[in-house]
């Protein structure tokens, strides 16, 4: 599902790697955690696998595609495979909070379509928004403003929307970093049971190792823009869902 | 004659002001061309604005180089673009709505591409993550996230647009403006007083509905209907585009006669001359009433009409204190710097006030609690903390009173304002065309440098 090969990547032109020949794969289905310090380069290896960052030398590609050199219209095209959330305030404050989540279907939509809704949004379409809060357990915020909600509420939303991108690879981009232990988990628990059931891979960067290996079957630890270690784990939340175990 | 007897001759002039029901009456007309270019112009300059805000905003094909064309545009003063007007369309009031439709349309497009420019980029790049094009980032991202300011900015912009279609009337472009000038002209100031009354109060009106637009915004609807009626009601007149380009055409190439080169130097020290002697006038007035006007400094007593006070000296253009002062027989470049000095005093002073009114209130506790005085509160605390915002304010006002010094040139303040009105009067067109050039680059040359300035203090802030 995603390679990547021998890639180095740097925040611009003219500055030191942050990624140093990284090279990973990650198969379909699978829940991953990446583990690292702040600045270890976790943000950027997610941002050249959804190309906004270039990449300097060696090749990532996604379900086949290679993300190096993609732009304009191709570069949307794969995009719109690839869910992201982060920690950051990703939301639009001032809009409602079903145009937030429907934002996520902005890529499979022409330019008027997404002007339409905005307007007049179609039943259907507010029953596909409705369908996407109640996995995240937040149907009745559908109509709710943005600026309204909780941090994590807020978190719920940002993966609402992910899901109605309806993403084959989803980035989280430490999703609960800055959450409290409790609702930490929660979101965790919610982001690998929603992969489980809908069948995208996860990938997941955490500064947190009990989180890590308590939630996902495998954990890569990167330090200095270099893989560390990568091992597999016995998740408590696989055995859930294989029905094993509390 | 004694300044104080001349003085008090020019205040003579001016009263009593002509106040019969059938001269209030015979206003009307005029009062709502005046609207009528506002209305319009504005229509066209918010609609063309926000699309070309936008255009540069969503990083389109070509955005850097029409985010550049913009920038340069602005540096032609309004009036500078309604003579031009006047020429290539003919007098009335859809050649003030032209110019002002232009002359906005470049400072609301730079306005707006700045705002989307510095919108919160985290928003920003979750909508481009999910595959969505660039107009789609726009519309449920940039537009979303700025629409506050877009709506503060668009008022405040409206209100100098009230402000600027009187100014167009001065060289033929119709309404308040045209009927002022003849006034004057004909030394008849009791008929002209009413007048300048009647546009303080309309700028009064014009600030509350701004204010009460930014708390609904649904009330811009009615607006954009009587744009529309306006601009539609001088729609034939300014569809003579192939006359407009015959004529620019006939204009070209600029030229300059040796008198007129040779008398270059002194034009353009005159123009700087006012422009910063204007300024430095409005900054000393400026600042104690500033001081005296911020609420968390002064008592109510002295705040309120001080207030009331920079809000009169801030409605009134540098062009009608310019008129005025001539009344007063005040002319050459000390006109000029006291016209802009009167009017950059009542704004600046609102802006200080404001920063000062704006400032954290943390520093300002801690330096209460060692049980300093309010004087020593404001000079150790107030004042450093809003230098920044200060020092940008008086930047950009040099900015725009360097285009305000080019343009009351026109009405006797001498300088290259004064040259190129000349032109235009005679039908000189080739040294009319390298006067605005060279007005122009003036221009530029001065925003440039107080840009520096202000990248260089680490204040890029956009001044409202």
């Amino acid at each position: 599902m995603l390679t990547v090969d021998d890639v180095v990547v740097a925040q611009s032109k003219r500055a030191a790697a942050v990624l140093d020949r990284i090279s990973l794969n990650v198969k379909r289905g699978e829940k991953v955690a990446i583990l690292g310090p702040s600045g270890a380069g976790k943000t950027t290896l997610f941002r050249a696998i959804s190309g906004f960052l270039p990449i300097r030398s060696g090749t990532i590609t996604v379900n086949g595609i290679t993300v190096n050199g993609l732009r304009g219209k191709q570069l949307r095209a794969l995009r719109q495979k690839i869910g992201m959330i982060s920690q950051r305030h990703d939301l639009v404050d001032r809009l409602k909070v079903y145009e937030n989540v429907m934002a996520g279907a902005l890529g499979r939509w022409s330019t008027l379509h997404a002007l339409r809704f905005l307007a007049r949004p179609l039943k259907s379409e507010l029953a596909e928004a409705e369908h996407a809060l109640d996995q995240v357990g937040l149907v009745r915020k559908l109509r709710a403003r943005t600026s309204e909600l909780s941090g994590g509420e807020h978190q719920r939303v940002a993966i609402a929307r992910a899901l109605v991108q309806q993403p084959l690879v989803l980035l989280a981009d430490e999703p609960v970093a800055s959450l409290d232990p409790v609702l930490a988990g929660q979101i965790l628990e919610l982001l690998c049971g929603l992969a489980h059931e809908n069948g995208f891979t996860l990938i997941c960067s955490l500064h947190q190792p009990d989180l890590a290996y308590e939630y996902f079957d495998r954990v890569i630890k990167i330090t200095g823009g270099a893989i560390e270690s990568d091992v597999i784990s016995v998740s408590r939340a696989s055995l859930r869902h294989i029905g094993v175990g509390a | 004659m004694h300044p104080w007897e001349s003085f008090i001759s020019g205040l003579r002039q001016w009263s009593p002001p002509d106040h019969t029901l059938s001269y209030l009456w015979s206003v009307r007309t005029p009062l709502f061309e005046t609207l009528e270019i506002a209305a319009a112009a504005m229509l066209i300059a918010i609609s063309l604005g926000l699309l070309l805000g936008l255009y540069i905003g969503a990083r389109l094909p070509g955005a850097r180089a029409l985010y550049v064309l913009l920038t340069s545009f602005r540096a032609i003063p309004d009036l500078t673009l309604a003579l031009l007007c006047v020429i290539a369309i003919g007098l009335g009031p859809a050649a003030g709505v032209v110019a002002l439709a232009m002359f906005y349309s470049a400072a609301i497009g730079k306005i707006f591409a700045d705002l989307f420019a510095s919108a919160e980029r985290a928003p920003v790049e979750a909508l481009e993550s999910t595959g969505a094009n660039r107009i789609m980032v726009a519309l449920y991202g940039l537009l979303p996230l700025r629409r506050q300011d877009l709506l503060t900015s668009g008022a405040y912009e409206f209100e100098s647009a009230i402000r600027a279609s009187v100014v167009v009337g001065f060289v033929g472009a119709g309404g308040i403006g045209t009927e002022l000038v003849g006034y004057l002209n004909q030394t008849d100031y009791h008929h002209a007083t009413p007048l300048i009354l009647l546009l303080v109060l309309l700028i009064a009106l014009v600030d509350g509905l701004c204010w009460l637009v930014r708390r609904h915004p649904r009330l811009v609807l009615p607006l954009i209907v009587l744009g529309a009626a306006a601009a539609f009601a001088n729609r034939p007149q300014t569809l003579y585009f192939r006359h407009a380009i015959k004529t620019f055409a006939a204009m070209w190439p600029p030229r300059l006669a040796p008198n007129e080169l040779a008398s270059l130097p002194k034009l353009l020290g005159e123009t700087l001359e006012m422009a910063f002697g204007g300024t430095l006038l409005a900054i000393v007035c400026a600042l104690p009433l500033g001081v005296a006007a911020a609420r968390n400094i002064s008592p109510a007593f002295v705040s309120f009409p001080v207030r009331r006070l920079l809000e009169g000296l801030r409605a009134i253009p540098e062009m009608v204190w310019g008129l005025i002062l001539l009344g007063f027989a005040v002319w050459g470049p000390s006109m000029g710097i006291l016209a802009l000095g009167l009017h950059s005093a009542g704004a600046l002073g609102k802006l200080y006030a404001e920063s000062l009114e704006n400032v954290n209130p943390e520093p300002i506790l801690a330096l209460a609690a060692t049980g300093a005085s309010r004087i020593a509160i404001t000079s150790f605390g107030l004042l450093p903390l809003a230098f920044g915002p200060v020092a940008v304010q008086s930047l950009f006002r040099l900015e725009w009173n360097m285009r305000a010094a080019t343009i009351v040139g026109m009405i006797g303040a001498g300088g290259i304002g004064g040259a190129l009105f000349y032109a235009q009067q005679q039908s000189f067109y080739h040294p009319m065309i390298a006067y605005i050039i060279i007005t122009w680059a003036l221009i530029m040359i001065v925003d440039r440098i107080s840009g520096r300035l202000r990248s260089r203090w680490g204040i890029v802030e956009i001044d409202k």
